[in-house]
């Protein structure tokens, strides 16, 4: 798809502003009633996606030019689907997730790159990563432990460590319990390690879209090569990204977020919990495993008209409205293990409030990213939760950075902390570690 | 005339940078097309109105009173919005200052022991009433929905909607005022005035309502009001967040056995209209509008199941119309609208079902069984009790305006149903427009507190990216002023609201087009009375023509 694509939408966007709010069935407080942190931020209604198709609308008819507006515009938007959701409780025949992304492409395409997100994509294509780091020391954090290196030796399934679990040390630990759980649970699991490549989801969803595509081609290619048959991941970027975006380059591969497998193997009984966890958490529901995590449906068609002017679609068209995300999983996860009891926060599901680490926004604009995971902390706090548990490296990153800044007493733990305490064997009493190291809140 | 860059500067320094700008790309995004629902005018294809010198984002009074001196000084057009929705909110000449008001979005009280909530502009009713509902009351949600300004609907328009059964017109409900006068003075009306609190609109302190509001609201034209109080009313559910179940978009809620969403149908539009006077006579009822006929006669009930399954898309629509159930339930709801009972006791509840037993057993009215299945009752429910879908106005195509439009005694309205429906079913041939089976009439059947009259509104859906669409719908709009208002007499249809202060190029009407259709109105006084507050409110008419006036004498 081409901005210009876009066009009838644009045209048929009735600018009713429910693209700023949580659906509004979903609204339980005045505090926590808004869902776009770009509108929230900048609060021009041009960070909306309303504004972003009236922007469409100006740009496909060469009535407006890319300014320094747009340009903040489009790389303000954290590609979290958001607006996706409240617009489809009343609209069956728009597609503002879609739209949002290809506006952000196509400011790209037209030349006018953030600075900051061209030297980052630039790293990732140079060293297979974001953060500069070295591409043969992708794989070290699985060293001392007992997992196949795919190609040379073979696993039925790959583990996709993703850049933020293979670099970031606070957080290397949950590849590393990811691997433990998994292969303990009996799966033949195994790792490409330096021949792992960058999802590319990030970048894809910053609008670099040529990057993106090469990036994935060099993943499919290793995997090919390596006689992969399934996927695993803790990443929730990685996940969408897999999931959702490269079956359209021709990817048939399956891939699973780890959240899903353990959920299945604990209803399975495979998970023999050993300790209890006595602690009061709330699940935070990445934008990517969430309302972006539902299945891909691969859909060609066109515009067809009923009864008049009712606007359908031949073939008929998926909803693709979060309904189908990976929401209980988790919950249910959480649940089974003995001793965390789970609390709420308002917005969940698919109504959940971005990280700010999504497309390029942590890079392009930290202290937008930042306000807008302080945002999410503050509502994980009025909880009254000793932890906010997730199971995204980015989400993880940037809510820890949110918390060392602020120093809200909160910890932010990884899903797999969790069961892998619950799954060893007693011990005393110790503090639990946010996100796979460091200290507790 | 151009806005200079001094002024533009000093606009900057008013609210800050972050909170201004010129940018002519982001100003796009402050203009609203008029080829879809422009609230009640055209539409006209590939209209926009006009693209604004600046907008600022205040977030004070003080601000705001800086920015409407400055632009009085510099006979400059302002013009405020809170949440944007329709043409009355926007600029209808070059020049403008938009005024987002967005940031000002606080609920400053909830009195509940004296029943009213104090708000800025920028708070929605979906915000305020989850906050009441907190203590066990509730706010009057106009029929736009939960997405629309309390205080925009309070002030500057009508705010009529399926709550006025329990809450009245929105415009009732207002109290005291915080209004920052056309040249930037400071008044606050009503009990506030005096110093005394939010809890009267009428005294002590000044009583300037009707002044500041004029006939239908001021729309952004008068000043800017920056904070008002508004009447709040009991809530007999749970005092918590709505205990919402459900897959999106089929969200649903139980709120219990003191709760019922009825859809009531009956044989003929004598006993419909027998039915709601009956209603209003006997005190029950909650929430009362004809709702899901929006969609059409014909499609209403198909509608509903779409919506209600969180896999339907409208691609289901035809083959849901072939099916002999849907066909049946449609026919039963040919003559309905939609109630919601509601009570803090059992003994109130049952004593109200009892009295809509009767009424229906005097009317030969019913309750429409497919309406009561649990997933489509608990829907409904939550669909009237928060109106959060009222976007669904527009999901055929985009677009939809009402025509016909009839504010007055119910059995009034109901005399002229068949032959409105009729009228537009004629229409509906020609392909411009949905084919939705002539009767598309939706509105509330309590158009005043408790009761006394209704609003009949025939949703008209089109494409607004379709010229063909959307030209014919306009054609359509003109022959039903022409050809079945004007010829019975009626005064302006709903069409035609808003045709005296906006063009079909976007901007003003001309004034000598605006007076000679003020001067065709019922009471041309009325307009002449505004002529004399906004000369004295107003002198350099930095506004629009949404205030209207009537300068002939």
């Amino acid at each position: 798809m081409a901005l210009i694509d876009y066009a009838a939408e644009a045209d048929r966007c009735s600018a009713c502003s429910g693209c700023k709010w949580v659906p509004y069935d979903q609204v339980k407080s005045w505090r926590f009633a808004k869902n776009c942190p770009s509108v929230s931020y900048f609060n021009f209604n041009s960070h909306s996606a309303r504004g972003r198709y009236a922007l469409t609308r100006g740009l496909v008819r060469d009535e407006i030019e890319i300014t320094e507006g747009v340009e903040e515009v489009a790389f303000s938007c954290l590609t979290c689907g958001a607006c996706d959701v409240s617009c489809k409780v009343c609209r069956y025949n728009l597609e503002p997730g879609e739209m949002v992304r290809e506006l952000k492409t196509y400011v790209v395409e037209q030349g006018h790159e953030n600075a900051v997100l061209r030297a980052t994509v630039d790293t990732v294509e140079q060293t297979g990563n974001p953060f500069g780091k070295p591409r043969a020391a992708r794989g070290d954090w699985a060293a001392g432990l007992d997992v196949p290196r795919l190609p040379a030796e073979r696993a039925k399934v790959l583990f996709f460590a993703g850049c933020m679990y293979s670099y970031d040390e606070q957080l290397q630990e949950v590849a590393r319990q990811s691997v433990r759980i998994l292969r303990a649970a009996g799966v033949d699991i195994g790792i490409l390690g330096s021949r792992e490549m960058c999802c590319g989801g990030r970048w894809a969803g910053a609008g670099h879209k040529a990057e993106f595509e090469r990036m994935a081609e060099s993943n499919l290619k290793a995997w090919r090569a390596a006689g992969v048959e399934e996927i695993v991941t803790s990443c929730s970027d990685c996940f969408h990204a897999i999931a959702r975006l490269y079956p359209p380059l021709g990817s048939a591969f399956t891939v699973t977020h780890t959240v899903d497998l353990l959920g299945q193997l604990a209803a399975a009984g495979s998970l023999p919990w050993r300790s209890e966890v006595p602690m009061t958490v709330t699940w935070h529901d990445p934008c990517h495993l969430g309302r972006q995590g539902e299945p891909y449906v691969p859909w060609e068609g066109e515009e067809k008209k009923v009864l008049n002017q009712v606007v359908t679609f031949d073939p008929p068209k998926p909803r693709g409205n979060g309904a189908k995300g990976v929401y209980d999983q988790p919950r249910d996860l959480l649940r089974a293990i003995p001793g965390v009891e789970l609390v709420e926060m308002e917005r969940i599901r698919e109504s959940s409030w971005c990280c700010g680490a999504g497309g390029g926004c942590r890079e392009a604009m930290p202290e937008y990213s930042a306000w807008t995971a302080g945002e999410r902390i503050e509502e994980a706090v009025a909880t009254g939760a000793d932890a906010l548990v997730t199971a995204c490296g980015w989400c993880e990153r940037n809510f820890l950075d949110s918390t060392d800044a602020t120093g809200e007493q909160i910890a932010v733990v990884d899903i797999l902390a969790l069961v892998e305490r619950a799954l060893a064997a007693p011990t005393a009493p110790e503090s639990m570690t946010p996100a796979g190291e460091g200290t507790a809140r | 005339m151009t806005v200079s860059t001094t002024v533009l500067d000093e606009l900057r320094g008013i609210v800050g940078r972050r909170n201004y700008t010129h940018d002519p790309a982001i100003l796009e995004t402050y203009r609203y097309s008029l080829s879809h629902t422009a609230i009640h005018l055209g539409p006209f294809f590939d209209v926009y109105t006009p693209r604004g010198a600046a907008v600022v984002l205040p977030g004070t009074t003080e601000e705001v009173q800086e920015i409407v001196r400055l632009c009085n000084r510099e006979r400059v057009h302002y013009k405020a919005s809170s949440t944007f929705w329709s043409a009355q909110g926007y600029p209808s000449q070059d020049d403008t200052v938009i005024l987002d008001m967005r940031r000002m979005d606080r609920i400053l009280d909830i009195d509940e022991r004296n029943l009213f909530a104090v708000v800025e502009p920028g708070v929605i009713a979906a915000t305020l009433q989850a906050e009441t509902m907190k203590v066990g009351l509730n706010t009057h949600i106009a029929g736009v929905g939960c997405s629309a300004s309390i205080l925009a609907g309070a002030t500057s328009f009508f705010g009529s909607g399926p709550s006025n059964l329990y809450g009245g017109h929105a415009f009732d409900n207002l109290m005291a005022m915080e209004w920052v006068t056309p040249t930037g003075d400071l008044v606050r009306t009503g009990s506030a005035g005096a110093g005394l609190g939010w809890f009267s609109g009428e005294g002590p302190g000044p009583s300037m309502r009707g002044v500041a509001r004029g006939f239908l609201g001021s729309k952004g034209s008068m000043g800017v009001y920056t904070k008002c109080s508004v009447k709040l009313f009991g809530w007999p559910g749970p005092r918590a967040a709505l205990p919402v179940t459900g897959t999106v978009p089929a969200y649903r809620v139980d709120l219990g056995p003191q709760f019922r969403s009825y859809t009531l149908a009956f044989p003929s539009w004598t006993a419909w209209a027998d039915a709601t006077q009956l209603i209003w006579e006997a005190g029950i009822g909650y929430i009362a509008h004809r709702q899901f006929n929006m969609f059409g006669r014909d499609l209403k009930f198909a509608m509903v199941k779409i919506l209600t399954d969180p896999d339907g898309t409208l691609e289901d629509l035809a083959p849901l119309l072939e099916q002999a159930d849907v066909q049946a339930a449609t026919a039963d709801m040919t003559r309905d609208f939609q109630i919601v009972v509601a009570a803090q006791t059992m003994r109130d509840m049952e004593w109200q079902e009892a009295a809509l037993a009767e009424i229906l057993e005097q009317t030969g009215g019913w309750k429409v069984q497919a309406m009561l299945a649990p997933d489509i009752h608990d829907w409904s429910l939550l669909y009237l009790v928060r109106l959060g879908h009222k976007n669904l106005n527009l999901v055929f195509g985009g677009s939809y305006d009402g025509a016909f439009g009839l504010l007055g005694p119910i059995d009034f309205g109901a005399s002229l149903a068949d032959d409105a429906a009729a009228f537009k079913l004629e229409w509906e041939k020609k392909g411009a427009i949905v084919a939705a089976g002539g009767d598309a009439m939706m509105g509330p059947i309590g158009g005043q507190g408790g009761g006394g009259s209704g609003l009949w509104e025939n949703f008209t859906c089109f494409d607004s990216h379709d010229r063909a669409s959307t030209e014919g719908t306009l054609e359509f709009f003109t022959a039903v002023s022409r050809d079945f208002m004007a010829k019975r007499g009626l005064g302006v249809g709903m069409e035609n609201w808003n045709a005296a202060a906006r063009g079909s190029d976007g901007y003003a009407t001309p004034k000598a087009e605006r007076d000679a259709m003020h001067l065709a109105t019922p009471q041309p006084d009325v307009w002449r009375y505004q002529a004399r507050i906004r000369e004295a409110l107003n002198p350099n008419d930095l506004g629009d023509a949404y205030y209207e006036t009537l300068e002939d004498a």
